[in-house]
């Protein structure tokens, strides 16, 4: 359970800070400076999910036990609309921790810094298009970075609204350094009743019962998928030279149950616990592969709102 | 987090079917449909209408040969700067028919007879109303919305929009027959007449706040601020508006007036309505339907209309401008996609409505 409290402090931080500086926006529009700020739209997410001791395996023997996972995100992304639809250019900063033993041919963290941009279109009153790319560094420690380290993916996504209670969603990711660099997938959001929403869209399908205006009860998944660079030397610390600078491929997915509490209009905070039954780290042109042998239960704290 | 674009729509989409009553209040009128059908109308041409209809809307460019022969086209509005506002806005051509018929046809369209339009009562009201006018209310429809709607009035719940004077007036009694229990039903027949009458008397400017549940929120600064916020259209209605009583006292025109039962976000919801229209130089028409009462999902809403009268196929036709904007807390809460496909909710509501509406009548397709 490495450094898990210091994430969570940060993440916290984070958010803290955001709303503060909401407040004060608020605070200072009466005198009139931060006026136009107030009319900022922007979202934001700050999120720290634990993952307990789990075991991966590659070939029939070699195994990494017993390590735990810290998941950390902040994302902060500005959505102005203009005369094309709604932009969206802000950043985003992910970083995974394994408290891996020593020895093991995994790296302890997988770190992302990217921008974020793109766009959503209004094509006609029944589609939306969303394209959106995500240029940034996708690195380990940050501690040797090159051209090598930088990436691009992007996603282009339609939104049909055949009606008010039912959306058909179609779309494709491309990463051009992942093992299968076009994934298509396919979703459906159907308001079944007054209080109960299928949101089954990736990457993180849920039902969703809502309790009341401020709280929502939901079970779902959230399905992860990303491509890293490790370092120069790496393949050669770990006894497998062909792993120097290659890439990574890292997928898991959660499953659980969690609730959405809307604290203000821009606060919302979620919590969710659960099992996670899968974890890939796949260093694919290399071919060696690790794969999941024991799942692990797992804990989320997000909170996130937009304004 | 990589995320595919599942759009968070809040799902009102049927409160925004908000044509619903029209009235015919022009002096003469009676002669202009004679007038047209003689060819002794003034017309306009083609050109002035569609130069006309750029002028202040979102179209800037229609061709009427292709707008007769297809569905109606309808855009968002421009961007407003309050998160509670939306606007929407449409235009058709309606084949073989005059401004005047138009307007009559509107005046005379039942929503109610479309379930999906979710409008489950209509009533035409009078300038001074009494219980009586609110009879319908025991006949609601025994269904989720309406029960909602009974649950929060006996509760006085947060979500209704009333004032605190209106408030204090409920009083829970025994129930009655049928979903809505005679308390209930006295109640709200008693806030609705006495708003219908203060409509008549002062305007939208003498319509009690909503301050039952905490912030005061006016009808009529609602409906000043959509309009504000769409400089064009307000310039463009300014005179026709200033004779009427939405968003000022009570105007020169006499207003139709109704009341109506519907559903919002799945709630019941109790609304207030009045329209009026006049005609302008060249048969042309404008006509306002204002809903400046609504006891939940919405603080206030307005549709105009701007009518052309146009020769399509060689028939005397009209080209149809529609302006639909609303004002709701929870619009307020969307943001980026959301609001687009919230957006995109309210103009699939009212491609539906208008093509409803068409069909109807002998001028659709």
């Amino acid at each position: 359970m490495k450094r898990f409290g210091y994430r969570i402090f940060i993440a916290v931080c984070a958010a803290a800070s955001l709303l503060f500086a909401t407040r004060g926006f608020a605070e200072e529009n009466t005198s009139n400076w931060f006026g136009s700020l107030t009319h900022v739209p922007l979202e934001y997410t700050a999120e720290d999910t634990y993952v307990g001791d789990g075991d991966v395996r590659r070939g029939p023997n070699k195994r990494v036990n017993d390590f735990d996972e810290n998941d950390s995100i902040v994302h902060l992304i500005f959505t102005p609309r203009t005369s094309l639809g709604v932009l969206r250019f802000g950043a985003e900063w992910e970083r995974f921790s394994f408290g891996l033993p020593d020895h093991a041919a995994l790296p302890d963290t997988l770190q992302s810094v990217s921008l974020v941009t793109g766009l959503d279109m209004q094509f006609s009153d029944s589609i939306i298009v969303r394209v959106e790319g995500q240029p940034g560094v996708y690195d380990t420690e940050f501690d040797n970075l090159g051209w090598d380290n930088f990436n691009f993916p992007f996603m282009v996504g339609g939104t049909y609204i055949y009606s008010p209670t039912l959306q058909l969603i179609l779309g494709v990711s491309v990463d051009v350094e992942r093992k299968y660099p076009v994934i298509p997938a396919a979703g459906v959001r159907w308001k079944m009743a007054s209080q109960w929403l299928l949101d089954a869209v990736l990457p993180t399908p849920r039902l969703e019962y809502e309790m009341n205006k401020d709280v929502s009860l939901y079970v779902g998944a959230n399905v992860k998928q990303t491509s890293y660079r490790v370092d120069d030397d790496f393949g050669t610390t770990n006894g497998i030279p062909r792993l120097n600078h290659a890439i990574l491929t890292y997928s898991e997915v959660r499953t659980g149950g969690g609730f959405d509490w809307k604290i203000s209009p821009v606060v919302t905070f979620t919590g969710e616990v659960g099992y996670q039954p899968y974890r890939n780290f796949d260093f694919y042109r290399a071919e060696v592969r690790y794969h999941q042998e024991g799942g692990a239960p797992y804990g989320m704290i997000s909170l996130h709102g937009a304004f | 987090m990589w995320h595919w674009p599942s759009l968070v729509l809040l799902m009102k989409a049927k409160m925004l079917n908000l044509p619903r009553h029209f009235s015919l209040k022009v002096c003469g009128l009676s002669l202009l449909p004679l007038l047209w059908l003689l060819g002794l109308g003034p017309a306009t041409a083609h050109a002035d209408a569609v130069s006309d209809l750029a002028s202040f809307s979102i179209f800037s460019k229609v061709d009427l040969a292709q707008l007769a022969k297809g569905d109606v086209k309808t855009s968002h509005g421009p961007p407003m700067s309050n998160p509670r506002f939306l606007a929407v806005q449409s235009c058709y051509v309606a084949l073989g028919s005059s401004p005047v018929q138009q307007i009559e046809a509107l005046r005379r369209w039942d929503a109610t007879r479309h379930r999906e339009l979710k409008v489950f009562l209509h009533s035409d009201l009078p300038s001074n109303p009494t219980a009586a006018n609110f009879e319908k209310l025991k006949s609601a429809p025994d269904n989720a919305s309406v029960r909602s709607l009974v649950a929060a009035t006996q509760k006085l719940g947060p979500d209704l929009q009333i004032s605190r004077e209106e408030a204090k007036k409920f009083s829970a009694g025994a129930g009655g027959g049928g979903p809505m229990p005679a308390s209930v039903v006295a109640f709200w027949a008693d806030v609705l007449s006495a708003r219908t009458k203060s409509f008549v008397s002062g305007g939208m400017s003498a319509q009690p706040p909503y301050d039952h549940s905490g912030a005061s929120i006016r009808a009529t600064d609602e409906v000043n601020g959509l309009l504000r916020e769409q400089g064009k259209i307000r310039n463009q209605f300014s005179g026709f508006l200033g004779a009427t009583g939405i968003g000022r006292g009570a105007g020169s025109l006499k207003p139709e007036l109704y009341w109506e039962l519907l559903e919002v976000d799945d709630q019941g919801v109790l609304t207030l309505g009045a329209s009026y229209n006049r005609g302008g130089a060249g048969s042309t028409y404008q006509s306002a339907d204002v809903s400046y009462y609504a006891s939940g999902g919405y603080y206030v809403a307005l549709t105009l209309y701007q009518m052309w009268p146009v020769t399509v196929e060689g028939k005397p036709s009209t080209l149809v401008w529609r302006g639909d904007m609303i004002s709701a807390a929870s619009l307020g809460s969307l943001h980026g996609v959301e609001r687009l496909g919230s957006e995109s909710v309210m103009m699939k509501n009212i491609s539906k409505a208008v093509t409803l509406f068409r069909r109807d009548t002998s001028g659709g397709r």
